[in-house]
């Protein structure tokens, strides 16, 4: 046990000699929060819509009116004629036109169910399809609406009740706030553990240690407690931060929430520690992390929910623990999930943990062959 | 412990005991077939070209390698088998001199001593033991990067000597010091060898293969000469080590 | 040119000599196009929703079935009881669930309006969106058959939806000019500095300092191989993105050329400023991840619109090449639209701008 405190009370000696870095395993996760919080949203924010109006009447000008100018549509430039409408939204000056044919009052009252145009801009494809949804809806409600006035109810003898759990405001900050604590948490533990585990390789300290009866297991545990409890300081940091500047509700147990980091964590250092085993220099270790970091967030369900992948690229999620990590502190937060409802997650960890662990563990006891 | 009931088959009187070590890396044998004998308390030079094999040598003698075939005894130890037992009785100081920077002569000193279990009463009685005859007593409060090189390799040198190893080996430890530093880190290596550890040095200097009580010569992975400096220079006919080695390895 | 001939041939076999470095350039662009244009979609797939009908009528059966239609949704779970919902949701056993009532059939048959429950998990705010819209539509599509059962009118108007340039909303499409720019950014910013800093800290550019090449020659020798680098992993992602992913190229491949070559530019300057105030290796290595590659995957609107995000941070965006060259990118491929005056003219003014500064503190440097 003493041997282990003298590896950790040098581990802390160097981290607080060493300010830049102190900085940035501190500072800088709750600064990236912050931007990243507030850049990392897929909320349809000011969409532009154009209207080309071939009827001009009260009943084209209420349809245009439709569009609530605020959050969600903005006006966007107004267009003379089919051709302009299309050249505003092939130079990207606009991102939804709406046309609006002539004759259009007169067919409503008529009731020959005029069609209105809608062309949204693709090419942004992250906001395409649900701006277009949303449009639609809106434009369908006031359809429903104008066939009630003239008294020819539109046939909607069932009404859907929509009800949000959770999330009642949709905000997709609340879901994003979660996951960007995960990839924080998993870029200082297994980005610093590798960093200061291959640095020891190139000062020759590392060498110096193995000549000692410090055993490979004592070494590693020195080495990653100090990262682990940095980790865990920053992760409370920025769910703190999470709760009290953005308001994401803190709905299940705080412990369990430990349990999984707990777990999770033994699963990054033990990653990181294999990243240092396989390289000789820092930039190496950085290009390996970094490389591993690239796809572990990809198919982590960070941004783009599992359920949506291809069969493939679903089944290489079963081996990223950050799926799993993610998955808990999004259920603990937003849900209020405990161990029971997240069994599947709890276990996959502290499978990839033994694994992980254990192949570090290996690999340095091997080192010495 | 297994391993004190290796320590009853040592040979007596010797702190090295190698018979027969092999290395291979593939088709690559890096010291092949090493057969040595280093008395308690000997300081035993250990010379060769780059490349002819020392420092794998000497990572299978502190436990850092595994042998391909052969046996050694180091402090009574077989090495190999109890790596553990092996490296607390050796103390190992590399040309790299590899400390902490940004700790302080006191953190490192702690930090190497609480590695081998020394801490409290006994750790401070033996710092303030060693850091004076290290000439560092003024500086231990000095971050080991900010020492000269000279004071930095004395450093070095009382870390890997807190816990009174049996054996030390020194890689190159002399590398980029001056002169008169290098005087005075031979001082403290015969003080060491004068208490009873056995000094098992490489170097590239050919004077200090002077003050070594006896010589041995690597080329290739094989060992091609083994005697006192002044049975080498005999031998060959040597003016001097550098010539004695020259020819060695030339031959 | 000779001069610059040697230290670029140099250049280049460092980079062949190291495997790793030169695996993560080649092969990290190909695996993220591949990657990033499969599981990057924004449609909805196989979403699970649970199902709980509590009216077992020939009605209810038939809105249950219309669910499925189309491949938005799976049904995970048919519940038995209200209660079961809540405790799904904490699972993540289902994101949404449809409660018929009792009666639902009986209210139809009688022409009163029928309430039909669309309950969401809004935890992934995005997804649930997209999950209570198509629900919905379900819902109505359903009430719209009934009607026209029992002879309802038709709706005052429809709407009839178009979506250009990307018809089938593909996101390799979209991403693909992301990965241009990323890659690009991450090639000759990140490398140029890191490669600059590593001679640095080893002594070899003062050595090579000391022979008669002048500053701009050692740069551009420096500089070069990175450059073909660069282009040779935009042309694979490109070339990937059309194969396998049939991303349109409606502009001139002539537009798109000169607009890679001017941002290479930028991301060069970048890179070469980053490491002539660069201490150390290491430090130009955090700076150039930090500088470049975050802000460009984050704030150029790669994958998260810039028109979303609080007003402070889109005057970063726009101050970050990455974010105009993105424009440039989507408008020539998908848009086929050749020339951007507004794009162009900033492109340029911060690529004079970054490589006079470059070269101004690399002197100061050398000096």
């Amino acid at each position: 046990m003493s041997v282990l405190g003298t590896l950790v009370r040098k581990e802390f000696r160097q981290l607080r000699r060493d300010p830049a870095l102190l900085r940035l395993v501190l500072i800088l996760p709750v600064m990236q929060l912050l931007v990243m919080s507030y850049a990392l949203n897929n909320d349809l924010r000011h969409l532009r819509v154009s209207v080309l109006d071939d009827d001009r009447t009260p009943l084209s000008r209420r349809l245009v009116e439709a569009f609530p100018h605020g959050v969600t549509f903005t006006p966007g430039p107004g267009a003379e004629g089919e051709a302009e409408l299309g050249r505003l939204l092939r130079e990207g000056r606009c991102d939804i036109a709406v046309h609006i044919p002539a004759g259009f009052a007169r067919d409503v009252s008529d009731g020959r169910s005029p069609a209105v145009g809608l062309a949204v801009d693709g090419s942004n494809s992250s906001i395409a399809g649900r701006g277009a949804g949303y449009a639609e809806a809106l434009l369908t409600r006031e359809a429903a609406r104008l066939a009630t006035e003239n008294g020819r109810p539109g046939g909607t003898p069932v009404k859907p009740a929509v009800r949000f759990y959770h999330n009642p405001e949709l905000e997709s900050r609340l879901y994003m706030v979660p996951g960007i604590i995960v990839i924080l948490v998993t870029i200082i533990s297994a980005l610093v553990t590798g960093l200061a585990v291959v640095r020891e390789k190139e000062l020759g300290t590392l060498e110096q240690i193995r000549v000692t009866p410090v055993t490979p297991l004592q070494m590693i545990a020195g080495k990653t407690i100090p990262f682990a409890l940095i980790a865990l300081v920053d992760l409370i940091l920025a769910t703190l931060f999470a709760v009290a500047w953005f308001h994401v509700p803190m709905a299940g147990s705080p412990l369990v929430l430990l349990l999984g980091v707990f777990l999770y964590l033994v699963v990054t250092l033990g990653l990181g520690l294999l990243a240092s085993a396989v390289s000789d220099t820092q930039q190496q270790a950085v290009f390996t992390v970094w490389f591993f970091l690239v796809f572990a967030i990809m198919l982590s369900g960070f941004f783009f929910p599992v359920q949506n992948m291809p069969p493939w690229a679903r089944a290489l999620t079963w081996l990223n623990p950050m799926r799993f990590f993610m998955a808990i502190v999004r259920g603990v937060l937003l849900r209020g999930a405990g161990v029971g409802d997240l069994a599947r997650e709890f276990s996959m960890l502290a499978l990839m943990g033994v694994a992980a662990f254990g192949g570090a563990v290996a690999l340095f006891r091997r080192a010495s062959d | 412990m297994s391993a004190t009931s290796s320590t009853s088959t040592s040979v007596d009187g010797l702190a090295v005991h190698v018979r027969g070590l092999t290395r291979r890396f593939g088709d690559f044998t890096a010291v092949d077939g090493l057969d040595l004998d280093v008395r308690e308390g000997e300081i035993f030079g250990f010379l060769g070209a780059n490349g002819a094999g020392k420092t794998t040598a000497i990572r299978m003698l502190c436990g850092l390698l595994q042998p391909s075939s052969g046996s050694a005894m180091v402090a009574g130890v077989e090495v190999g088998r109890h790596a553990r037992e092996l490296k607390r009785r050796i103390g190992y100081m590399s040309q790299r001199f590899s400390l902490y920077d940004d700790l302080t002569v006191d953190e490192n000193v702690e930090f190497f001593g609480g590695i081998y279990g020394l801490e409290g009463a006994p750790l401070r009685e033996r710092s303030e033991e060693l850091l004076p005859l290290l000439g560092l007593a003024d500086r231990r409060r000095t971050q080991a990067g900010a020492l000269p090189l000279g004071y930095k390799q004395r450093l070095a040198l009382g870390c890997s000597l807190l816990h009174r190893p049996r054996v030390l080996f020194l890689d190159e430890p002399t590398g980029g010091v001056d002169p008169v530093a290098r005087r005075r880190f031979w001082d403290l290596i015969y003080a060491q060898a004068a208490a009873g550890t056995t000094v098992f040095v490489t170097t590239h200097y050919m004077d200090e293969a002077e003050y070594c009580g006896r010589v041995s010569i690597m080329v290739q992975g094989k060992l091609v000469a083994l005697d006192t400096p002044g049975g080498l220079k005999a031998l060959t006919g040597g003016r001097d080590m550098q010539d004695v080695f020259l020819r060695l390895v030339e031959a | 040119m000779k001069r610059v001939r040697a230290l670029a041939a140099k250049e280049l076999l460092h980079i062949l000599r190291d495997r790793r470095s030169l695996a993560v350039a080649v092969l990290m662009p190909v695996v993220m196009v591949a990657l990033y244009g499969a599981v990057i979609d924004m449609e909805m797939h196989d979403l699970p929703v649970a199902v709980l009908d509590q009216d077992h009528s020939d009605n209810s059966r038939e809105l249950v079935r219309s669910l499925g239609a189309g491949g938005f949704i799976v049904e995970t779970a048919r519940l038995e009881q209200a209660a079961q919902v809540e405790p799904g949701f904490r699972r993540g056993a289902f994101m949404a669930a449809l409660v018929i009532p009792r009666g639902y059939s009986r209210s139809v048959a009688d022409g009163e309006p029928a309430t039909v429950q669309v309950l969401v998990d809004g935890s992934d705010a995005a997804t649930a969106a997209m999950a209570a819209n198509y629900l919905q539509a379900v819902v109505q599509r359903e009430a719209r058959r009934i009607a026209a059962g029992s002879g309802g009118g038709a709706p005052a108007f429809t709407v009839r939806p178009r979506v250009w340039f990307n018809p089938e909303l593909r996101s390799a499409h979209f991403v693909v000019p992301g990965l241009v720019a990323l890659v690009l950014m991450m090639i000759c910013a990140i490398l140029t500095s890191i490669a600059i800093a590593r001679e640095k800290e080893t002594g070899t550019l003062e050595q090579i300092l000391t022979t008669p090449i002048r500053p701009a020659e050692v740069i551009a020798g420096k500089v070069l191989p990175y450059v073909g680098l660069g282009a040779l992993d935009a042309a694979l992602i490109l070339a990937i993105g059309r194969f396998a992913f049939h991303v349109p190229m409606n502009g001139s491949w002539f537009a798109l050329a000169a607009y890679c070559l001017l941002f290479i530019v930028i991301a060069l300057g970048a890179g070469l400023l980053i490491s002539a105030k660069s201490p150390s290796l290491r430090v130009a290595m955090m700076a150039a991840v930090t500088v470049t590659m975050l802000p460009t995957m984050i704030l150029s609107g790669f994958m998260f619109p810039v028109s979303s995000m609080p007003a402070p941070l889109q005057v970063l965006c726009r101050l970050l090449p990455a974010t105009h060259f993105l424009v440039v990118l989507r408008g020539v491929m998908l848009r086929g639209v050749n020339w951007f005056p507004h794009e162009t003219a900033i492109l340029a003014v911060q690529a004079v701008v970054l490589l006079v500064l470059a070269i101004r503190s690399f002197r100061l440097r050398l000096e």
